[in-house]
C-alpha cells in the first residue's frame, strides 16, 4: 500500500476572507529562500544612504532686525520656542521659533555691542555690554524697553551667566563678579590670584551649580566655587578658547571652542590632557553649545560654517554653510535638540535642522518604521566602501575646501618633518608627543 | 568644586576599578521576592530574554575597546538570531508532499499518474493535465510565483495564462520559428526568442521591444535580481540587456559556436552554457571569457541545469549521447554520478527547488531524488528512480518544475503534459520573494520595490558571499620588508621613498654596475670574492660614484647623461679592444661618401 500525500496551498489561508482585508502574507526564513539577501541590502543601504543625502535641507529659515553681527544667543529654559539675539549694534530682539516673529525689540538695549545676555527667573532677561552695565528686562506679558533695574560695573563686561536655581548671576569682565539681582553691587569678585586677563566668558555647571568655569584672554581656563568664593584651578594651553559649555548631562565634562580651530571636551578631574580634540574647523571655533541630550554639540567658526559634532567622534562632523551666511559668532541648540540656531556677522539668525535629512511634521508610524530601517542600514553597511563615501561626503564652499586642504598639507608636511628630525637624531633622544599632550601647558590650583 | 568632584567618581570612566562603596547585598532578599515568586507560577519568559548561547569570546585579541564591544555585541546577536530562526521553522504551515511506500518490495516509480492524482486532494490533482496543441514541439516557463504559464511552439504559437484559475492572459500565432520564452521580472512582460530576434510582449501580447541586438536567439534567462535579460543564440554570442534601462549591457563572444543550451544559477546569478564541443562554460557579465570552463561530455551538450536546493551546488548536464552527469561546483573534478540514459532523442534536465531531478528523454521523464543524486558513485549506475512518466510524443523539448507545486511540465511535439511530482515543490513561499496568492497591488508593489533593490551587474560573481565580507589587502601597501622588519602593512603615504617609486612602478631599477661586467672569460657569473679580487679601484670611480649615489632617486636627466656617457666609453673600449684583436687595424668609419658605392 502506498501513502501518497502532495503539496497544496489552502487558499483560505492565503487569500483575505473577505473583500477589503489586507492579504495575509507568509514568511520562510531559510537563506535560500532569499539569494542575495546580502547584495539586496547592501543596495538598500546604498539607496538609504543616497536618500540621507538627497533630503538633506537644513536650512529653515533666517531671522532678520539686527543690523550688526549677532554676537550671543540665549534660549529661555522652560521655553521651546523662545529665542534671544544681541548684536553688536546694541540691540536685543526675542524670537519666537515656531511663528518666526519678534516678541520683543529693544533696539538700544546697550551702547555698543551686547556681550551678554542669558534669561532669569520669571520671564525676565539679563543682559550685559561693553558699555559697562547690566540691564534687567521684562519680556513676559509687561515687556517695556525700559530695563526693571540697571547694575553698573566698572569695566566692560564680556559675559553673563545666571545660576540655575538661586537669584544669583556671574558676569566676566577684568574678573569674575557674582551678583545678587536684588543688589545693585557685585557680591563677591572671583579671580585667580596671579590673573590679569581679560575673562571672556564665564557659565555655570548645570548639576552642581555652585561651580563655574570660564575663559580668558591670555589662554586660560579656569574653574571657580562661588561657596569658597576663589579660584580652585586654572589651565593655561597654547591657544585661547573663545567659547565653553558644560555638558548638560555629564557634570564633569566641559566644551572649549579653540582659537587653535579645534574644539576640546575635558574631563575636569584630568585638566592635564583633553579627553578629546575635535578637528574639521579651518579658522578659529567661535561658539559652541551642547545638545541637551549631551550626545551631540554644535559650534560656529570663523570659516563661515557651522558643524554638528557626535560627542566623542572627533572628526567628520556635519557641516552647515550657505552663500549668505558670514563668521558665526554664536550657536545654540533648541531646547528639544531638533533645531540648531546661529547668529553670524551678516547680523542673521539661522534656525537649521540638527539632522540635516530629518523630516519635519506628522510621521506616520510606516514611515518612521522605514526612517529606522534605513538609519540602522546605514549604520551596518557603515564601513562599505561607497556606502560610507556617500554617507561621508560634504560639499564645502571653495574657500573652505581650499582652507582645509591647505591645512591638511601643512599639517602632513610637519608630521613627515618632525619624523625626519626624530630619524636623524640619536635614538631615543626625542619621543613622539601626542596630540592630546600638547594642548595644555601648564595647571596651575 | 570638590562635591563636584566627589560626586563625579559615580561617573569615572568604567577602564578603572570602581570600589564597591557599600557591602553586597544580603542574599536572602532577593530569593524572597514574593512579587517574582507570584509571577513567576504563571508565566513564562519571553524567548527573547531567556537565556540564549552567548557568542564565543573571539575578539580578546582586539585592543580597541570600543571595536572589540562592538564585534562582540555583533556576533552575540547574530548568534541569537541564529537560534531564533530555528524556532521560526515551527511556523511554516505547509508540508511537502511525499510518495511512501510499506513493503521491501514495492517501489515508488511503479506508482502512476493516475494512482497520484486519486491519492491526491481534488485541488492537488488539477496538477495533472495534458494540453494538445499543434505547432510543437512546446517549451514552457513559469513565473516566480509559480502561477502563471508562457508556452511556446516552434512554429510560433505564444500563449500565456495563469494555469490555476485557466485565465488566458494572451495568446499570439508569430507565424515564425519561436526557440524560447521567458517570463520578465513578473507575469506583466515576457520575451520570446523568435527567429532573427528576441522581442518583448506585456500582457496582453502587445509587442513592446524588439531587441535587434540579440540575433538568432535559441535560449533566454531572465535574472530577477539583476533585472538582466540573457539571450544565447546560432552566433555564439551571450548578450545581457538591462530591462530596467534598456540597455544592452554586455555581449560575450563565447568563441565555441552555436549555442543551444543555457540555464541560470539561481543563488549567484551565473549563466552555465553548454557548447557543441562538449564544453560547459560559467559566465558573468564582468568577465570577457568563461569564470569556469569545463569538457563536460564527448560530443554536445544538450541540457543543463543547476539545482537550487543546496544553494547551486551541484549541476546536472546531459549530452548528445544521452549521458547525463551530475557535477559538484565546488570542485569540478570529475562528475559526481554520471549515467547514460538509453531511449534515444536528446535529454532535457530540470532541478526541482527540493532537489529532484527530472531527466526527459525520448520515451518519457524519470525523477530522481535527493540524496542518492548527490552521493558520489564511481559505477555508471543510474540512481534509484523515483518516479517515472512515459509520454509517446517525440521529443521532449522541455520540463519545468512549478515553483511552490508539486507539479511538473513538460513539453513535446503534440503539446504539453503535466504531472504530479509529490515532494518536488518548496511548500513554504515567502511573500517578500514570490507569492502565488499576490493582488494586483502587491504585485505592483513589488515591482517598485525589485527595482529600488536591484543589484548592480557588475557584483556578480561565483561566490554571492563576498559582498560585506571583507576586503583584500589595499593594492597601495607592499609586502616588503623594510629596514628588515617583517612584512606588515604600512600604507602608502609612510613607506621610504624608494619602496613608494617601486609600488608606483617608477622607480629606476637600472644597476649600477652593468651585468657583463662581473662575467668571467666563459660567459658565467663571477662569484662575490672574484668580483671582490678584480674590483679595479680608481677607474671611472667619480663618475660610477656619482650614479650609485643617484640611484635611490627618479631617472633625471643628469643621471641619464652621465649613464650614456659610460655607456659610450664602454663601447669605445670594446671596440679597441676589438681592434687590437684584429691586428692593430681600426674598422673602417663609415663616411659621406658610402652611399655612392655600388653594392657588390
Amino acid at each position: 500500500m502506498v501513502k501518497i500525500s502532495v503539496l497544496q496551498h489552502a487558499p483560505e489561508a492565503h487569500l483575505p476572507t473577505r473583500p477589503g482585508d489586507p492579504t495575509p502574507t507568509s514568511r520562510n526564513l531559510d537563506p535560500l529562500m532569499h539569494p542575495f539577501a546580502r547584495a539586496r541590502e547592501r543596495t538598500r543601504a546604498l539607496n538609504a544612504a543616497k536618500m540621507d543625502r538627497i533630503f538633506a535641507k537644513p536650512f529653515i529659515d533666517s531671522l532678520e532686525g539686527h543690523i550688526d553681527a549677532v554676537e550671543v544667543l540665549a534660549r529661555q529654559p522652560g521655553s521651546l520656542t523662545t529665542v534671544a539675539s544681541g548684536s553688536w549694534d546694541g540691540g536685543i530682539i526675542l524670537h519666537n521659533l515656531s511663528t518666526r516673529n519678534k516678541l520683543v525689540k529693544l533696539p538700544r538695549a546697550h551702547k555698543g555691542k551686547v556681550s551678554g545676555l542669558c534669561f532669569a527667573e520669571g520671564d525676565r532677561l539679563l543682559s550685559c555690554g561693553v558699555d559697562r552695565n547690566i540691564k534687567l528686562w521684562s519680556t513676559g506679558s509687561n515687556a517695556s524697553d525700559q530695563p526693571l533695574s540697571v547694575f553698573s560695573g566698572k569695566s566692560a563686561f564680556n559675559s553673563i551667566d545666571h545660576h540655575r536655581s538661586d537669584p544669583v548671576f556671574a558676569t566676566a569682565s577684568n574678573l569674575v563678579q557674582i551678583w545678587d539681582e536684588t543688589k545693585s553691587a557685585p557680591i563677591s569678585n572671583l579671580t585667580f590670584p596671579t590673573s590679569t586677563e581679560t575673562i571672556t566668558s564665564v557659565r555655570f555647571n548645570l548639576s552642581e551649580h555652585s561651580v563655574l568655569a570660564s575663559i580668558g584672554s591670555d589662554r586660560t581656563f579656569t574653574l571657580y566655587d562661588i561657596r569658597t568664593g576663589k579660584a580652585e584651578r586654572r589651565v593655561i594651553m597654547q591657544f585661547r578658547s573663545n567659547a565653553l559649555a558644560w555638558s548638560p548631562t555629564f557634570p564633569t565634562t566641559i566644551l572649549l571652542a579653540s582659537e587653535d580651530h579645534n574644539l576640546y571636551t575635558f574631563d575636569i578631574r584630568h585638566l592635564s590632557t583633553p579627553s578629546q580634540i575635535y578637528k574639521a574647523h579651518v579658522a578659529a571655533v567661535m561658539s559652541c553649545d551642547w545638545s541637551p541630550t549631551g550626545l551631540e554639540f554644535v559650534s560656529g567658526g570663523w570659516d563661515r560654517t557651522v558643524r554638528i559634532w557626535k560627542e566623542g567622534q572627533g572628526h567628520s562632523p556635519e557641516v552647515y554653510h550657505t552663500k549668505r551666511m558670514q563668521r558665526v559668532s554664536s550657536s545654540m541648540f533648541s531646547a528639544d535638540a531638533r533645531f540648531v540656531i546661529t547668529g553670524s556677522d551678516d547680523g542673521n539668525v539661522r534656525i537649521w535642522k540638527a539632522k540635516a535629512s530629518d523630516k519635519l511634521g506628522v510621521i506616520t508610524a510606516r514611515e518612521r518604521a522605514s526612517m529606522e530601517y534605513r538609519d540602522s542600514l546605514k549604520d551596518r553597511w557603515k564601513f562599505d566602501t561607497e556606502v560610507n563615501k556617500i554617507a561621508r561626503t560634504r560639499h564645502l564652499p571653495k574657500p573652505v575646501y581650499q582652507a582645509s586642504k591647505l591645512k591638511r598639507t601643512m599639517l602632513e608636511a610637519q608630521r613627515v618633518k618632525e619624523e625626519r628630525r626624530r630619524k636623524h637624531t640619536r635614538a631615543g633622544e626625542t619621543k613622539p608627543k601626542a596630540e592630546r599632550k600638547k594642548v595644555v601647558i601648564v595647571e596651575q590650583t | 568644586m570638590d562635591s563636584l568632584i566627589a560626586k563625579a567618581d559615580a561617573i569615572q570612566p568604567l577602564g578603572k576599578k570602581r570600589k564597591l562603596s557599600h557591602p553586597k547585598k544580603p542574599k536572602e532578599a532577593s530569593s524572597t521576592d514574593r512579587t517574582l515568586h507570584s509571577v513567576a507560577k504563571h508565566t513564562s519568559v519571553p524567548k527573547s530574554f531567556s537565556k540564549l548561547p552567548e557568542a564565543p569570546a573571539t575578539y580578546n585579541h582586539i585592543a580597541n575597546k570600543k571595536l572589540r564591544a562592538e564585534l562582540n555585541r555583533h556576533t552575540a546577536q547574530a548568534t541569537r538570531a541564529k537560534a531564533l530562526l530555528e524556532d521560526a521553522e515551527m511556523l511554516l504551515a505547509d508540508e511537502a508532499g511525499k510518495i511512501e511506500v510499506e513493503g521491501e518490495m514495492e517501489r515508488t516509480w511503479r506508482v502512476g499518474q493516475d494512482e497520484i492524482a486519486k491519492g491526491a486532494g481534488q485541488e492537488a490533482a488539477r496538477g495533472r493535465r495534458e494540453w494538445k496543441l499543434d505547432g510543437g514541439p512546446y517549451r514552457s516557463r513559469y513565473t516566480r510565483n509559480g502561477r502563471h504559464l508562457a508556452i511556446v511552439g516552434r512554429m510560433g504559437h505564444v500563449a500565456t495564462f495563469d494555469w490555476m484559475t485557466g485565465n488566458l492572459h494572451s495568446e499570439l500565432q508569430l507565424q515564425e520559428t519561436c526557440r524560447d520564452i521567458t517570463f520578465l521580472h513578473d507575469q506583466s512582460h515576457y520575451a520570446v526568442a523568435q527567429k532573427k530576434y528576441v522581442f518583448i510582449y506585456d500582457r496582453d501580447g502587445v509587442e513592446l521591444h524588439c531587441l535587434k541586438a540579440h540575433i538568432e536567439p535559441t535560449r533566454l534567462e531572465f535574472l530577477p535580481y539583476h533585472w538582466l535579460l540573457a539571450s544565447t543564440g546560432n552566433s555564439g554570442y551571450l548578450k545581457y540587456q538591462d530591462t530596467s534601462t534598456g540597455q544592452l549591457l554586455v555581449e560575450h563572444k563565447t568563441k565555441l559556436g552555436a549555442c543551444t543550451t543555457m540555464c541560470q544559477n539561481a543563488h549567484n546569478a551565473v549563466i552555465h552554457l553548454g557548447h557543441q564541443n562538449g564544453c560547459v562554460t560559467l559566465w558573468t557579465p564582468n568577465l570577457p571569457h568563461p569564470a569556469v570552463q569545463l569538457l563536460a561530455h564527448l560530443g554536445p551538450v544538450v541540457s543543463v541545469s543547476v539545482d537550487p536546493s543546496q544553494g547551486g551546488r551541484y549541476m546536472a548536464t546531459a549530452g548528445k549521447d544521452g549521458t547525463v552527469k551530475v557535477w559538484d561546483c565546488r570542485n569540478w573534478k570529475g562528475a559526481v554520478r554520471n549515467w547514460t540514459v538509453r531511449s534515444g532523442g536528446d535529454v532535457e534536465l530540470e532541478w526541482s527547488a527540493r532537489g529532484a531531478l527530472a531527466v526527459a528523454s525520448g520515451g518519457g521523464v524519470n525523477i530522481y531524488t535527493r540524496p542518492s543524486i548527490h552521493t558520489p558513485m564511481h559505477t555508471k549506475t543510474p540512481p534509484p528512480l523515483y518516479l517515472t512518466h512515459p509520454i509517446p510524443h517525440r521529443p521532449l523539448t522541455s520540463v519545468r518544475f512549478a515553483p511552490f507545486q508539486d507539479i511538473l511540465i513538460t513539453g513535446h511535439a503534440a503539446g504539453l503534459s503535466s504531472i504530479i511530482v509529490p515532494g518536488a515543490g518548496e511548500p513554504n513561499f515567502d511573500s517578500s520573494e514570490a507569492d502565488p496568492f499576490e493582488n494586483k497591488k502587491a504585485r505592483r508593489e513589488k515591482e517598485v520595490k525589485a527595482l529600488l533593490d536591484k543589484i548592480q551587474p557588475d557584483m556578480i560573481t561565483l561566490d554571492p558571499e563576498f559582498v560585506g565580507s571583507l576586503a583584500p589587502p589595499s593594492k597601495l601597501t607592499t609586502g616588503t620588508t623594510v629596514d628588515g622588519k617583517p612584512a606588515t602593512e604600512i600604507p602608502f603615504a609612510r613607506l621610504p621613498r624608494m619602496e613608494r617609486l617601486k609600488v608606483s612602478g617608477k622607480a629606476d631599477e637600472t644597476e649600477e654596475n652593468s651585468e657583463e661586467e662581473w662575467l668571467d672569460d666563459n660567459g658565467k657569473k663571477m662569484s662575490r670574492e672574484e668580483r671582490e679580487r678584480r674590483r679595479q679601484r680608481g677607474k671611472g670611480k667619480s663618475l660610477k660614484r656619482y650614479l650609485r649615489k643617484q640611484r635611490k632617486n627618479v631617472i633625471d636627466p643628469t643621471a641619464v647623461a652621465i649613464r650614456k656617457k659610460l655607456e659610450k666609453q664602454r663601447q669605445e673600449k670594446e671596440r679597441a679592444r676589438s681592434a687590437a684583436k684584429n691586428g692593430g687595424q681600426e674598422p673602417r668609419k663609415p663616411s659621406a661618401l658610402d652611399r655612392f658605392k655600388r653594392a657588390s
